[in-house]
């Protein structure tokens, strides 16, 4: 579980983060979203302790970030970044989603059996033995993500995990992820990527400004079109359709608006 | 001649890493003529060709990257073998991915100067340019900024500009908006719209996001496996769902529900922005 | 904007103004000047005049202080290592086992130090006032190659990028459970590895990017490249360029003929 009361912070100068309480319960699966300067980055980051509030304070489980190193954060909330290459590094696909169970010291027996699970899981096996750094963008995004998840965090916290992927990559992580959710793994998401935020999670934080301006499930966030045009988001077109034939409800999908509309017909 | 951009038979291969193997060709056969004003939008998977032709197209492939080069690419009737990277860059602005490296002046105004300083424009012309390129990314409120911090869609929007300094006939953008935020991707839209329908360039964009395509392309072309699969109208090849998914690409999302119109309904639909659903369904019901 | 390594900061003042190649000249003559006396007078004088420039210039004492922070190891260093090495002179101070200090070695010693101090501020002055992109045209005006110009150009400006994205790297790495601050320091400094080899992937790559953007801007299009943003010299750089002409022979003529400044205490020898 997650949880920050009054979090603010700044470098210094003027506030990121502005008096921001929130609670996340473990196994849920919350989408981040507003425009880039809002502050959901610098938010995520006081979850496995590479930042620490100026004020407020933010726990993670019942301990307080403040009196945990980052490392030990990392085995709680596994953080992949918006950009794998920050992380890559190995020479081998093996090594690279091995390096963290190493750093975190677990036994070499163990270390190769999470390894094998780890890369069965994300079907990387088959590369196993080939150097990262130039496979394409997509298993890049995959090898990271097998990386962080080898240490089965409780929490994992996604940072646009589709951003500059094909449609097949994107669907395939989302998928792997949305498995590790059904396992029980709570997940933390910031996306720009309306369309699959709408399918994906079930609950959506807008931040603007360094203040949670709405948190309510996707329908509800979408609905609120001033609410949106304030954060400089749009809903997924098929909501825009909806909204502008005057059709009742909020339909995420085509499936939704091609129901809604029969309905409406009748 | 009104093509701007003919391309015969290109086939391409990049060298290979180690000794003795030999690499997979990364384009096959390319066979396109694009008509001068016209919006082409390319689609594809990772990994099918589509930054390779865009750099084919500014001649950075084969002069910069070697390997093996077959076929032709004539770019406002230059050939892109013969002549150049440097004079073929005249011709043709090439927008890349990153907005972080593709920038490298510590003002806006030196980045959209770079281009023509290059070129051994007098002053008083660069200053026209700069003037006239920032006008129309709508940036010149930034001229004496540092690029450092901009947001990505402005830094991609200085990029455009320092390009179209030096009045390129055609423009080809890899993947543009593939890192900003909606703000960023709206911004480049409506740019790349201006572009189109006030100053007539050709416009070849290479984009994941079938949205982005979906606003501003007249033609689409899609590349699988380093060929063209298809090549037509944006509502030839978003009518095809079933193809376009078994190639790993995405339709706009009001495409797929035409699609669900159209297997339903069996009404023939096929809309694909939201002013078109709008007339569609509107009238109908 | 470029923190790391740029040390410029726009003022008012008329040293901001001059045309960077009549500091860099002014710098190069004043180099000079100092390696040719070692006297104690002479240098403390020196460091009196730059301190005045640096006034002129508006540097705030903030700055002054930070600089003269940095060199006090190597200036105490200076100022003590020379008498206990090279004796001179007549006076003995006192001597213990083979070290004997002399008076004269004293004084020496303290003019050396002096004489770096007044060096350094010569070189910072140059980079307090001016900008780092104008500074590398002046380069390039006085014969340096436009290539290796706009290079180091190009790595001036990416200074900061680079330092945020090894702090970017830290953190991801860091994420995942390396630790950067425990154990002995070869530990730490081994734990750094990984953050290096993404580091210089990333720059390999940003590297590649760059020079695709370069060939895209039609770099060596046109042989003779035009300079929107020009140095062009006024009337002021003219007189301050003869002033400091003037003087530099002036004081050359004093130091070769009347041996102005080599004794460490007497001022002509």
């Amino acid at each position: 579980m997650l949880r920050t009361a009054h979090l603010t912070f700044a470098y210094s100068g003027s506030p990121i983060l502005c008096d921001l309480s929130l609670t996340i319960q473990s196994g849920e699966w919350v989408a981040l979203i507003g425009q880039n300067g809002s502050g959901k980055t610098t938010l995520v980051k006081h979850f496995n302790g590479l930042l620490k509030p100026t004020h407020g304070q933010v726990w993670v489980g019942e301990r307080d970030t403040t009196t945990c190193s980052i490392a030990d954060l990392a085995r709680e909330v596994g953080y992949v970044f918006q950009n794998p290459d920050h992380q890559i590094h190995q020479s081998t696909v093996r090594e690279e989603v091995a390096c963290g169970l190493r750093w975190q010291g677990y036994p070499p027996a163990e270390q190769h059996e999470r390894l094998t699970a780890t890369l069965a899981q994300f079907r990387l096996t088959d590369y196993a033995h080939h150097p990262p750094a130039i496979l394409g963008f997509g298993l890049r995004r995959k090898v990271a993500l097998a990386s962080v998840c080898a240490l089965r965090p409780p929490v994992l916290i996604l940072d646009e995990p589709t951003g500059g992927l094909d449609a097949r990559s994107a669907d395939d992580i989302l998928t792997l992820v949305a498995q590790l959710n059904a396992h029980g793994h709570t997940i933390l998401m910031i996306s720009h990527d309306m369309r699959r935020v709408a399918e994906y999670a079930r609950r959506c934080i807008v931040l603007q400004a360094g203040r949670i301006v709405r948190d309510a499930p996707p329908r509800d966030v979408f609905a609120d079109a001033p609410l949106l045009q304030q954060a400089f988001l749009s809903p997924p077109p098929v909501t825009q359709l909806a909204h502008h034939l005057g059709q009742p409800g909020t339909p995420l999908t085509p499936e939704e608006f091609y129901q809604g509309y029969k309905r409406k017909d009748l | 001649m009104t093509a701007a951009l003919v391309i015969e038979n290109l086939t391409y291969t990049y060298p290979s890493f180690e000794e003795g193997s030999v690499a997979a060709p990364v384009l096959r056969e390319i066979n396109l003529r694009v008509r001068r004003g016209e919006v082409l939008g390319v689609m594809g998977a990772t990994g099918a060709g589509k930054s390779t032709l865009c750099l084919a197209l500014a001649g950075i492939v084969p002069h910069s990257t070697g390997g093996v080069f077959g076929g032709e690419v004539r770019v406002a009737g230059l050939n892109t073998k013969t002549e150049r990277v440097a004079d073929l860059a005249q011709k043709v602005g090439l927008v890349f991915q990153d907005p972080e490296t593709q920038l490298f002046n510590m003002t806006v105004e030196d980045e959209v100067a770079f281009g023509p300083e290059s070129l051994g424009l007098p002053r008083e012309e660069i200053e026209r340019r700069i003037t006239w390129a920032l006008s129309v990314v709508r940036m010149t409120d930034y001229r004496s900024h540092s690029p450092f911090h901009l947001s990505g869609g402005q830094k991609q929007r200085v990029a455009l500009a320092a390009l179209l300094a030096m009045r390129p006939e055609i423009l080809v953008l890899d993947e543009p908006t593939a890192w900003l935020d909606p703000l960023g991707k709206r911004e480049i839209v409506a740019t790349l719209l201006e572009l189109k329908q006030t100053y007539g360039l050709t416009i070849v964009i290479v984009e994941q996001d079938a949205e982005v395509l979906a606003a501003l392309v007249d033609r689409i072309v899609v590349l699988a496996d380093g060929q063209m699969a298809y090549d037509g109208s944006p509502h030839a090849i978003f009518a095809r769902p079933e193809q376009l998914r078994a190639l790993g690409l995405d339709l706009p999302q009001l495409a797929t529900l035409a699609a669900l119109f159209r297997e339903r309904q069996s009404r023939a639909y096929d809309f694909y922005t939201l002013d078109q659903a709008r007339l569609a369904l509107a009238s109908a019901g | 904007m470029s923190l790391a390594f740029d040390l410029y900061l726009p003022q008012p003042s008329p040293l901001h103004r001059l045309d960077p190649r009549v500091k860099i000249v002014g710098l190069v003559l004043g180099t000079l000047a100092l390696l040719s006396v070692h006297n104690f007078w002479v240098c403390l004088a020196w460091v009196g005049l730059n301190a005045l420039l640096l006034a002129i210039a508006r540097v705030s004492l903030a700055r002054v202080l930070g600089m003269l922070r940095l060199m006090l190891p190597l200036s105490l260093m200076v100022a003590l290592s020379w008498p206990i090495f090279y004796p001179e002179g007549t006076t003995i101070l006192f001597s213990v086992w083979r070290i004997t200090i002399t008076a004269q070695a004293v004084w020496h010693g303290l003019a050396l130090a002096l004489r770096l101090n007044a060096l350094a501020q010569l070189y910072f002055l140059l980079l307090f006032t001016t900008d780092q992109m104008m500074l590398v045209r002046s380069l390039v005006r006085l014969g340096l190659p436009f290539e290796w110009g706009l290079t180091l150009a190009i790595a001036l400006r990416y200074i900061p990028t680079f330092a945020g994205t090894f702090q970017m790297i830290a953190e991801a790495q860091q994420a995942r459970g390396l630790r950067l601050t425990q154990g002995p320091w070869v530990q730490r400094l081994r734990a750094y590895l990984p953050i290096l080899i993404a580091m210089i992937i990333t720059a390999l790559r940003a590297v590649d990017h760059l020079a695709r953007a370069l060939e895209a801007r039609a770099l060596g299009a046109h042989p003779h490249r035009t300079a929107y943003k020009d140095l062009r010299f006024t009337n002021t750089d003219w007189i301050t360029l003869l002033i400091g002409a003037f003087a530099a022979i002036l004081f050359f003529y004093l130091r070769l003929t009347f041996n102005f400044g080599v004794h460490p205490i007497d001022l002509f020898s």
